[in-house]
Parts: C-alpha cells; sequence; structure tokens
C-alpha cells in the first residue's frame, strides 16, 4: 500500500521544506481544528481513539503491517521488539484508561465540554473549563515512538491543532498512526501535521514557533536549552529532558528460584525499544544479603537476555554504535582479564608504576560473535550509564538507601526506578524513592509499559497543555 | 578476592632486555631492507610472520597485562595461528594500567597522550632500546612520504621543542627528524604555554613566512590540525597573506579529536590556501598514536581532504568489526586494529578506538567513535 501524501512528511524523500510551507501548514490545522475539531465531546474522542488503538492491534491491520514491515529498516528497531512496543502501548489506550487519565488530570471527564467540577470545586461555587492550547508542537526525541504518541493522543483528547515534529529516524509510527486516526475520521486527519527536519534548523522552527501557543519538547538538555533560547514569549514550552532508569532486587527475591524469575522480567525491561527509552533501565542494584549474589543474578540475567535474543533479537547497529558498545566491553573484559590473570596465575602482577592492579571484581556476559547483548558486573558499587542497545550493569548493594548513595550521581535525573520486592518492603520504599526525587516507580519488566496516564517525568501531560477558565457562580 | 600476597616470580629484567635487544637488531636490520624498493613480497610476508611471533612471545612473558589480555582471549605463542590472530589489547589498557616489559627501574621516558582536564592519559613507557626501535621506524617512513616529494626546504614545526615537551612522542619524533635531516635550517614555531599548553610562536613564524617568500626556499610546516587552525586564525587576524614557494609541504598530524573547534579538511585546506596560497597536494595527514611507533601516512588528492593512509611494511593495519571481531571485508567499516613490529617494550598489537574503511591492506580513517574519549596531539594546543 502507498500512503496516500496527507502531510509534509508523506512526500518523497529530498522534497524541500521550507518556513513558508511550515506557516501555511499551520494555518491550515488551525483552520481546520476550528471547524472540524473544537466542538467535538471528550467522550466522542476517547471512543475514536480507543477504535483507532484496537485496530492496531489486529494482526491484518494495515498501518500495524506497514510498521512492522517498514519499521525494521527505518527504526533500527527489530521486528519483534517494535511489536511487543506497539503491543503494549496500544493495549494501555483503552476507552476506560483514557477516561481516567481526563478524570485524573483535570478532575472531571466533561471538563474539555463543558463548565463543570467536581464536588469539592462545586460546594465552593466553582466551576471550570479546560481549553486545549489552539496549536501544539511537538519536537519529537530520536527513534522511539511513544512519547510522541502519548503527545498526539493528548493533543486530540484536548482539541488542539498539533504539529509534530520528528526526526528522519523517528517519523515511520507517528505518520502511521496518523493516517490511522485520518482512516477513520478524515476531517481530524486535517488538524494534524507531520513534518520531518534536522533538529536544530532554525528558519524552520522559528515558523512552527510563531503559530504555536504550546510546544511539547523532548530531547537532550541542550536541545532543551536552545529551543527555550528560541522561543518567543507568545509559546509556552513544556521540555522533557532526557531521564534515565535502574532497578533494585531485593534480597528476599534472590532465591534461586525467584531470582531467575525477576532476571527475566529484567531482561524483558532491557530489551523493550532495545534500552533506548528513558524508562529503561541502565543498572541492576542487587542487595547483597540474599541467596542469589549480584555476581550469580549477571549469570542468570545474561542467560535470560541470551533467551530474549532468540525470540526478540536487538537487530543491526551502525558501526559506529557497535563500535562503543565493543570499547566499552573491551574496558571491562581488560579488567576481567586482570582480576583473572592473578588469581589464576597467582601472581601478583608487579604493582604498577601508577596504577595498582584492579582489585575489584569484574565479570562479562556477552553475545557471541556480536554486540547483541552485554552484561557486566563490577564490584564498584557506583552508577554506571549504559551505552545502550541491551548493555546491562549489575551491582551489589546493602539495601535501598546504599543503592541510592552510589546512585548519587544522576539524582534528579531519574525517571523510573523499578523494584523487585515484596509488597510490604516496596511500599517502604516508595516514599523514600519519592524523597530522593524518583518520578515513577513500578516492579520490574514493567518498567517500558507506563500506563497511559502515568505522570511523564513527574508532571500530568493533559494538566500541563491546558489552560483554565474558572467560574465562580 | 585476588591473592595479592603471593610473591611474583621477579621479572628476569636482564633476560628479557637481551631477548628484546636482540629482537630490535634483527627489525632494524629487516626495516633497512625492506625501505628499499620493491621486496619479494613472500619472503617479507614469511619474515614480518617470524618477527610478529618473535616479539609475540616475548611481550607474552614479558607485559603482565598484554599476557592477561591474551589468556582471556584464549591466544598464547604456543597456540597461535598466524600474525593475524594475535590479539590487539585495548587502547584504553594504557590509561587503566602500565602497559610495559619494562621493570619501573628501566623506564626511562614515558609518552603520555594529550587530553583535556580531568581525563587520564595514557601512558606509554619506553627506554633507551624502544626509543631507538621508534626512532628506526619514523625515520625512513616519513622520508619516502614526506620527503620524497621535495628537498631543501626550511622546517617550520609548530609543535615545542623534546626539551620542552618530553612527554610528547610527537615532539619526539619531530626532533628525531630535524636532528636526522634538518638539524640547522629549520625555525621552530611551536612552544608550551604556562599552563603546558601548546602555543604558536607568531612572531617568529610571521618572520619565517616572510623571508621564505623572499628566499623562494620552500619550507615544511609541521603540526597538529589545531596548530594549523590556530595558524590560520593568527594570519586572519591581522590579515597576512602569504604564498609560499613552490614545493612547499604541510604535515598535518592528530585530527581535531572532541574539541569544539572543528575544521573538516576542505575547511583547512581552504585556510591554507587562503593564508599561505598552499594547494591540497602540498599536504600530508600522519596519523600516529603515542602508544605506537610507527606513523602512516597519506598525500591529499587534488580535493576532499586526506586519502588512503598507509603504514610502513613493518606495521599492518587490519579493520574490525565491531559487531564479530573479525576482519571487514573491502570496503567496509569498522575498528583499526594496528599490528606495529616497531612497538617493542609495550605491545605490538593494539586494538584502536577509530572508525576506519578497509582499502585493501590500507584504510581511510573515519575518525574516533562518538563516544570514546576525546584524546590525540591536537588537544595539547590551546
Amino acid at each position: 500500500m502507498i500512503l496516500p501524501e496527507l502531510f509534509l512528511a508523506d512526500r518523497p524523500a529530498g522534497a524541500p521544506t521550507t518556513p513558508a510551507l511550515i506557516r501555511e501548514a499551520c494555518i491550515a490545522i488551525k483552520r481546520n481544528r476550528s471547524q472540524w475539531l473544537i466542538h467535538r465531546r471528550t467522550q466522542d474522542l476517547i471512543e475514536w481513539i480507543a477504535y483507532t488503538a484496537e485496530r492496531w492491534r489486529q494482526p491484518d491491520h494495515v498501518f500495524r503491517r506497514l510498521a512492522l514491515e517498514q519499521g525494521p529498516a527505518e527504526t533500527g528497531f527489530g521486528r519483534t521488539t517494535l511489536e511487543a512496543g506497539l503491543d503494549a502501548f496500544f493495549a494501555g489506550l483503552t476507552a476506560e484508561a483514557l477516561s481516567a487519565w481526563v478524570t485524573q488530570d483535570l478532575g472531571e471527564l466533561r471538563r474539555l465540554d463543558e463548565f463543570c467540577a467536581p464536588m469539592g470545586e462545586l460546594r465552593q461555587g466553582r466551576l471550570a473549563l479546560a481549553r486545549g492550547p489552539e496549536l501544539a508542537l511537538h519536537i519529537a526525541a530520536g527513534t522511539l515512538p511513544n512519547s510522541t504518541l502519548l503527545s498526539m493522543v493528548a493533543s486530540i483528547l484536548i482539541r488542539s491543532a498539533q504539529f509534530v515534529k520528528c526526526s528522519t529516524r523517528g517519523s515511520l509510527i507517528p505518520r502511521l498512526f496518523a493516517h490511522s486516526l485520518a482512516d477513520l475520521e478524515p476531517k481530524f486527519g486535517g488538524c494534524l501535521e507531520i513534518g520531518v527536519w534536522t533538529g536544530g534548523t532554525e528558519d524552520l522552527e522559528a515558523a512552527a514557533f510563531a503559530e504555536a501557543d504550546c510546544v511539547t519538547v523532548h530531547g537532550s538538555d541542550e536541545t532543551l536549552a536552545s529551543i527555550r533560547r528560541r522561543m518567543p514569549a507568545s509559546a509556552r514550552m513544556l521540555g522533557y529532558g532526557h531521564r534515565l532508569s535502574f532497578g533494585v532486587v531485593g534480597a528476599e527475591m534472590l532465591s534461586t528460584y525467584s531470582a531467575r524469575k525477576v532476571a527475566e522480567k529484567a531482561a524483558r525491561d532491557i530489551t523493550a525499544w532495545n534500552q533506548l527509552g528513558c524508562l529503561s533501565p541502565h543498572v541492576f542494584y542487587i542487595e547483597d544479603a540474599g541467596v542469589v549474589s549480584a555476581e550469580g543474578f549477571g549469570d542468570l540475567l545474561a542467560e535470560a537476555l541470551a533467551a530474549r535474543e532468540a525470540v526478540d533479537p536487538r537487530g543491526p547497529l551502525p558501526p559506529e554504535q557497535a563500535a562503543v558498545i565493543a570499547g566499552r566491553r573491551s574496558l571491562h573484559e581488560l579488567r576481567e582479564a586482570r582480576a583473572r590473570a592473578a588469581h589464576d596465575e597467582a601472581i601478583a602482577t608487579p604493582r604498577g608504576v601508577f596504577f595498582p592492579v584492579p582489585d575489584q571484581g569484574t565479570r562479562v556476559w556477552s553475545s557471541p560473535e556480536s554486540t547483541a547483548w552485554t552484561v557486566v558486573y563490577e564490584a564498584d558499587p557506583r552508577f554506571h550509564t549504559s551505552c545502550l542497545n541491551r548493555f546491562v550493569t549489575v551491582k551489589s548493594c546493602r539495601n535501598l538507601q546504599d543503592a541510592l548513595h552510589h546512585a548519587d550521581t544522576i539524582r534528579g535525573k531519574v525517571s523510573t526506578v523499578g523494584l523487585a520486592m515484596t509488597e510490604g518492603r516496596a511500599a517502604e520504599a516508595a516514599p523514600r524513592l519519592a524523597a530522593w526525587g524518583v518520578t515513577r516507580i513500578c516492579q520490574i519488566g514493567r518498567m517500558q509499559e507506563p500506563p497511559v496516564s502515568w505522570r511523564h517525568d513527574g508532571r500530568p501531560v493533559l494538566g500541563d497543555l491546558i489552560t483554565w477558565t474558572d467560574f465562580e457562580t | 578476592m585476588l591473592p595479592t600476597s603471593i610473591a611474583a616470580p621477579a621479572p628476569k629484567s636482564s633476560d628479557t632486555r637481551r631477548a628484546l635487544a636482540d629482537y630490535v637488531s634483527h627489525l632494524t636490520e629487516a626495516i633497512a631492507r625492506w625501505s628499499q624498493d620493491s621486496p619479494d613480497e613472500a619472503v617479507q610476508n614469511a619474515e614480518f610472520e617470524r618477527l610478529a611471533f618473535d616479539l609475540f612471545a616475548l611481550q607474552f612473558e614479558a607485559n603482565p597485562v598484554y599476557r592477561a589480555w591474551c589468556r582471556s582471549r584464549k591466544i598464547t605463542p604456543a597456540t597461535l595461528p598466524s600474525w593475524r590472530a594475535i590479539p590487539g589489547l585495548p587502547a584504553v589498557s594504557f590509561k587503566e594500567a602500565d602497559v610495559t616489559c619494562l621493570t619501573a627501574n628501566d623506564a626511562t621516558t614515558v609518552f603520555q597522550s594529550s587530553g583535556t582536564t580531568g581525563q587520564i592519559p595514557s601512558r606509554h613507557f619506553h627506554d633507551g632500546l624502544s626509543l631507538a626501535a621508534y626512532e628506526s621506524s619514523f625515520v625512513p617512513w616519513f622520508e619516502r612520504c614526506v620527503l620524497s616529494h621535495a628537498s631543501g626546504m626550511t622546517w617550520i614545526p609548530l609543535v615545542p621543542s623534546r626539551a620542552a615537551a618530553p612527554r610528547s612522542s610527537l615532539a619526539y619524533m619531530i626532533d628525531g627528524l630535524l636532528e636526522r635531516f634538518a638539524p640547522v635550517d629549520f625555525v621552530r614555531g611551536g612552544r608550551v604555554g604556562v599552563e603546558g599548553e601548546w602555543n604558536l610562536d607568531v612572531p617568529v613564524l610571521l618572520s619565517a613566512l616572510e623571508s621564505a617568500g623572499r628566499s623562494g626556499r620552500p619550507v615544511l610546516l609541521m603540526g597538529t590540525a589545531f596548530n594549523l587552525v590556530h595558524l590560520i586564525d593568527a594570519l586572519d587576524a591581522i590579515g597576512r597573506r602569504f604564498r609560499l614557494p613552490e614545493g612547499s609541504q604541510v604535515m598535518e598530524t592528530g585530527g581535531y579529536k572532541g574539541r569544539s573547534l572543528v575544521l573538516t579538511p576542505s575547511e583547512l585546506a581552504a585556510g591554507l590556501f587562503r593564508t599561505l596560497g598552499l594547494t591540497p597536494q602540498g599536504i600530508v595527514t600522519e596519523y600516529g598514536m603515542s602508544e605506537l611507533s610507527s606513523q602512516a601516512y597519506s598525500r591529499w588528492p587534488d580535493s576532499g581532504g586526506p586519502g588512503v593512509l598507509r603504514f610502513p611494511p613493518w606495521a599492518r593495519a587490519i579493520v574490525i568489526s565491531p559487531e564479530s571481531g573479525s576482519e571487514v571485508a573491502e570496503g567496509e567499516t569498522g575498528l583499526l586494529r594496528l599490528l606495529d613490529l616497531a612497538n617493542v617494550a609495550s605491545v605490538l598489537c593494539l586494538q584502536t578506538e577509530d572508525l576506519a574503511i578497509r582499502r585493501g591492506g590500507d584504510f581511510h580513517l573515519l575518525g574516533r567513535r562518538p563516544e570514546a574519549e576525546s584524546r590525540g596531539c591536537s588537544l595539547l594546543s590551546a
């Protein structure tokens, strides 16, 4: 199937994008919004989105098929990885979940339809109406589509015209999602635009900024800062910087039986979206009082990743990214080799002129003849940022507090902490993690599957987009 | 934990040194023969392999870090099938450990990689013997790759002297070349600043360039790419333009690794043409590392930056797939692994973090992988 040319991003490669083109597109989608979108009721929109999501889960759905056929080449994700990621996302996009999201963020499902209020506000004689921005501009990050799809859904719920700016390798899935929405309701497709250009192309971005009244940006701190500088005073910016995540495994989950189960779940968190998301774990801290040690957990995790690779291969990487993994591996392999040599040969390697012999353990498990997955165990407890694409470090800790102490270098940059603990211990851990600055806590195995209503980086996604009108009766 | 209390057998320093001395004399003799034109390839390959096996066995014995690495790769002198199977020690090892066959007492010189503040430099230890091997490698290949295209030049090194920068392998090499080829006829345009950074001596350079213009005698400018960028900037800043005499050359080394001031090769060529009237054919790129003893050179084609880099016959480049660890096919991209018979006191085989395209036995350099720590001579230039 050849997609119709609905969006700028549908044009053949090399078709020029100009500031004038972007301005015209923005004006057109704003006009269409005022005719077709702004008067719709939330319930109708929810049903439309939920139905679209349901269709995406049908194996023969045309847009799903296109995503899985073209996705591996365009996005770099293997077919199974893509399928698992999209299925998890669309499974969460039910009418019930969408209603719960609106109610959670706005207090009442009808807040966008009419002046209304939950009981507490009513008693004080207050009503309120929420309005979305006329035009929301989304600057999407990288290749991982979830946050872009979620921004698109949010903008529909709040009746905004939306312009989604994608990176070259990241446009396929948002584009297909937009087509699937337009396929059901062509008029709504007219309230949506998708463009592709290299991030930081200032004249194109200036044209889009000038037309938008709200801009969401997903990207690095540098990207955020650069856009913030260029943002006109008329627009509001919502920035989502890069975050990272890690897991903690409690001693009680480290029996021989449970540890294997936890490792299998951890492997799923690592392989989901090839570990490229903000919710992907870089490190697993393993409490040292369990039957299985951190090094033993590394063994189990390696086994689990090898098993995942058999059914859900990571897929090829460009040489420069594979080189990063190869380089990281070789450093740890060197440490392992030196420690092992010192042990095996029972030779104290002559004390270096400048460097002592490493006296802390390192172990490396890796996919043979490929960079598909790597597990490193390090006795050094300090947090180790991963080079991603299924490269994970396992470290020992005494307890949660100890793990947080060693992760201090990334404090304030952490999205999710995955826990494998009994309910009681997790409940004890939660307030500590919150006080430390973590914005999401979940079970290991669910790290890459937040519910649609999750508070991204601790912020209410719909709540941050809308503007209220209070009515004191 | 690891048993460190068990006493190690003391390295037999004198035995090692004797064996290395023996090896170096064979190597020097081979280099002398291979520097002559068109040797018999089969004979040369056999001799290369024999020397590589000898040096591998020596280093396996005397270098504990390398031995540990080779054991982890399951390669020992007894099981080595061919020189291509010699394990490449990761370049990062030179930051992690003392990668040396020498004892602390024997090492007389240490070369350090440049690096920005806070980075750990790599350290490459030498003694008189390994420095002699270094010199016996860099002299003939430089002569072949740079001097054979012009002679009677005034040399203008933009790097500081060996005495001012005792830990720079580049300064060591350039001073060695000066002693050999231009003991008198040179003007030094580089010096070390108060914070250890490399600066240009602009007044001296201006007068040297001026007198070259007057005398019509060609010059040989030698420096890191950063030195050259600074020279271009300095000339641009004061609006000075030169037209270097016919036959003048620039040897640039080191690239622009990890610094914000980045020029593409064509920008560098344009700058050299604008300020010095030098055409790309006069530019030679040198690729070397403080962890190695041999260098690759490439004379620039008419446009587009450095071409294919070539090591001398006593050093070989293999391009390795980062995925599989085996050699890539012709024209494919991978990580550069270098085997250098002149690197006697540390390791003969180094796995670098540089990406390159395989071109026969030579390579086209793509540069450092993005995440690799920035390092290289270029960074010493302020």
